[in-house]
């Protein structure tokens, strides 16, 4: 075990890991934003809609919630192709994560739904709200508060765990800038090292950040770790 | 002319039905008591005026106007002209009690912002809650949600008030506390529908007592007629249960 780390290499393209980190956060808020929008529509459709929609969303929860989310991106990075459809691969990467965080958030949004009160909802139409009200001043806050702690966790999965995988098809987020600078001067322990460093601050971040919106929007005890 | 007139009201759960021909009717600024035993239909009578529970047949006259529960237009000028309050207080959980006040005036209303909060603020002095506007329902003991409640209802300027069982939910101590502000109300003339159990109360507040059971009128009349001098076997076993203590 005499291996000497050299970090100069890695500092001197440090700019390039800034690049990598900041495409992995705006994947990983993209594909969530997504997510959450597919995840509350297809919990709305399990919870009020007639039977063969409740079965289509099953059938994309299962299927997705049960296969590789890489799978899922080579899906679309090579099937694609083969029916005509050419997306860049920052594309099929964000398309790819956004409709996996989609299952999982139908899964804990629905939970969310379920414990929403049909005694306030009933207080809401005696005050006159309409179906819309209802959704926005009731369910929505409602929702929110009661899945906010697995919301915030499942952030964190897809901000690591999902955009890593875009590695593996050529985009450039933090890890694939790693693995691309690396592979140029044999550098891995450093950059590896260094890039795990970049992962935990990034994740130390949006931790902090959600559970300061967690606390202000909804009153959630700020529980970082 | 009659301020509320119901007239042989049915309503039905399913294939059910709870409601077999309700009719009574109250002049302004009176106070109307439904007692009667637990699942007589009590609640639904005021669930369906609130267009809650669907009637059936039967109709609803508020100041000599008919209310439709037909569609969803009618149904909201029945919940413009009335407002309840329930057990439970079903209180918005993630607002606080200015909030769960000004919702309804502000974004569904749409009145100015600045009358709204003024009326707030006098209705928590009504019910005894000024030190409590920003607080949320969690921090609040279950007579102040109720009496927040209350004071949501009334925040609509309703012309009529149902209240169904509001100190039931409550702990002996706090039941006191909800009446007194029942009491304001009605010494301010506030036309109220109410569902209790407090027999007490009820002889002292209202004008007139409706005892039903399994979804029937049984009898009718003032407090002291109902109460001392029922006129059959089942008001007057009722009455005998509740009253003894
Ligand atoms: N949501 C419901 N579904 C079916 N039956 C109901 C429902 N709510 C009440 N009932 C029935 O309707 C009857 C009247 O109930 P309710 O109006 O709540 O009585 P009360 O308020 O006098 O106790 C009871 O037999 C009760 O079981
Ligand atoms: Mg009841």
């Amino acid at each position: 075990m005499n291996y000497r780390f050299q970090f100069g290499v890695v500092w001197d393209n440090f700019h390039e890991l800034l690049e990598g980190a900041w495409l992995t956060f705006q994947l990983g808020v993209f594909a969530f934003a997504g997510g959450a929008l597919i995840g509350l529509f297809c919990a709305a459709v399990k919870t009020y809609a007639p039977r063969p929609f409740r079965f289509i969303v099953d059938a994309y929860v299962v299927f997705i919630t049960n296969t590789p989310a890489l799978i899922q991106i080579y899906f679309l990075y090579f099937g694609l192709p083969e029916v005509g459809l050419r997306w860049s691969n920052e594309a099929c990467l964000l398309i790819g994560l956004t409709l996996n965080a989609g299952a999982y958030l139908t899964l804990i949004l629905r939970a969310g739904f379920i414990s929403a009160r049909i005694t306030e909802i009933e207080a809401g139409q005696t005050l006159g709200m309409s179906l819309l009200q209802q959704v926005r001043y009731i369910i929505v806050p409602h929702i929110a508060k009661a899945v906010y702690p697995a919301l915030a966790n499942f952030f964190i999965v897809v901000l690591v765990m999902g955009t890593s995988v875009g590695a593996l098809i050529g985009v450039d987020e933090l890890t694939g800038q790693a693995i691309n600078l690396s592979s140029v001067n044999y550098r891995w322990l450093e950059y590896f090292t260094v890039v795990a460093g970049m992962y935990v601050v990034l994740t130390f971040i949006a931790s902090i950040g959600l559970a300061l919106l967690g606390q202000w929007a909804f009153r959630v005890k700020a529980r970082i770790f | 002319m009659a301020h509320l007139a119901v007239s042989d009201v049915r309503a039905k759960y399913g294939s059910l039905e709870v409601l077999k021909g309700i009719s009574f009717s109250i002049e302004k600024g009176e106070i109307a008591a439904l007692v009667g035993p637990s699942g007589s239909g009590k609640s639904t009578v005021l669930r369906a005026l609130m267009g809650l529970t669907p009637i059936t047949e039967g109709s609803v006259e508020i100041a000599s106007e008919r209310m439709n529960y037909s569609s969803a237009k009618e149904v909201r000028a029945a919940r413009d002209r009335m407002a309840i309050v329930f057990q439970a207080y079903n209180l918005f959980q993630n607002m606080t009690v200015m909030q769960n006040l000004t919702l309804a005036p502000l974004k569904i209303k749409k009145w100015p912002k600045a009358e709204v909060e003024a009326e707030a603020r006098r209705l928590l002095g009504l019910v005894g809650l000024s030190d409590k506007a920003d607080a949320y329902s969690d921090q609040l003991s279950g007579g102040q949600q109720q009496r927040v409640a209350l004071a949501r209802g009334l925040a609509l300027k309703p012309q009529i008030l149902l209240l169904d069982e509001v100190t039931s939910a409550l702990d002996p101590e706090l039941v006191g506390e909800v009446l007194d502000a029942i009491g304001k109300l009605a010494a301010e003339g506030m036309t109220m529908v109410i569902v209790s159990h407090e027999m007490g109360f009820v002889r002292e507040v209202a004008d007139k007592v409706v005892f039903m059971d399994a979804g029937q009128i049984v009898e009718s009349g003032a407090p002291a007629e109902i109460f001392d001098a029922p006129k059959t076997d089942r008001a007057r076993d009722f009455f005998s249960k509740v009253l003894r203590h």
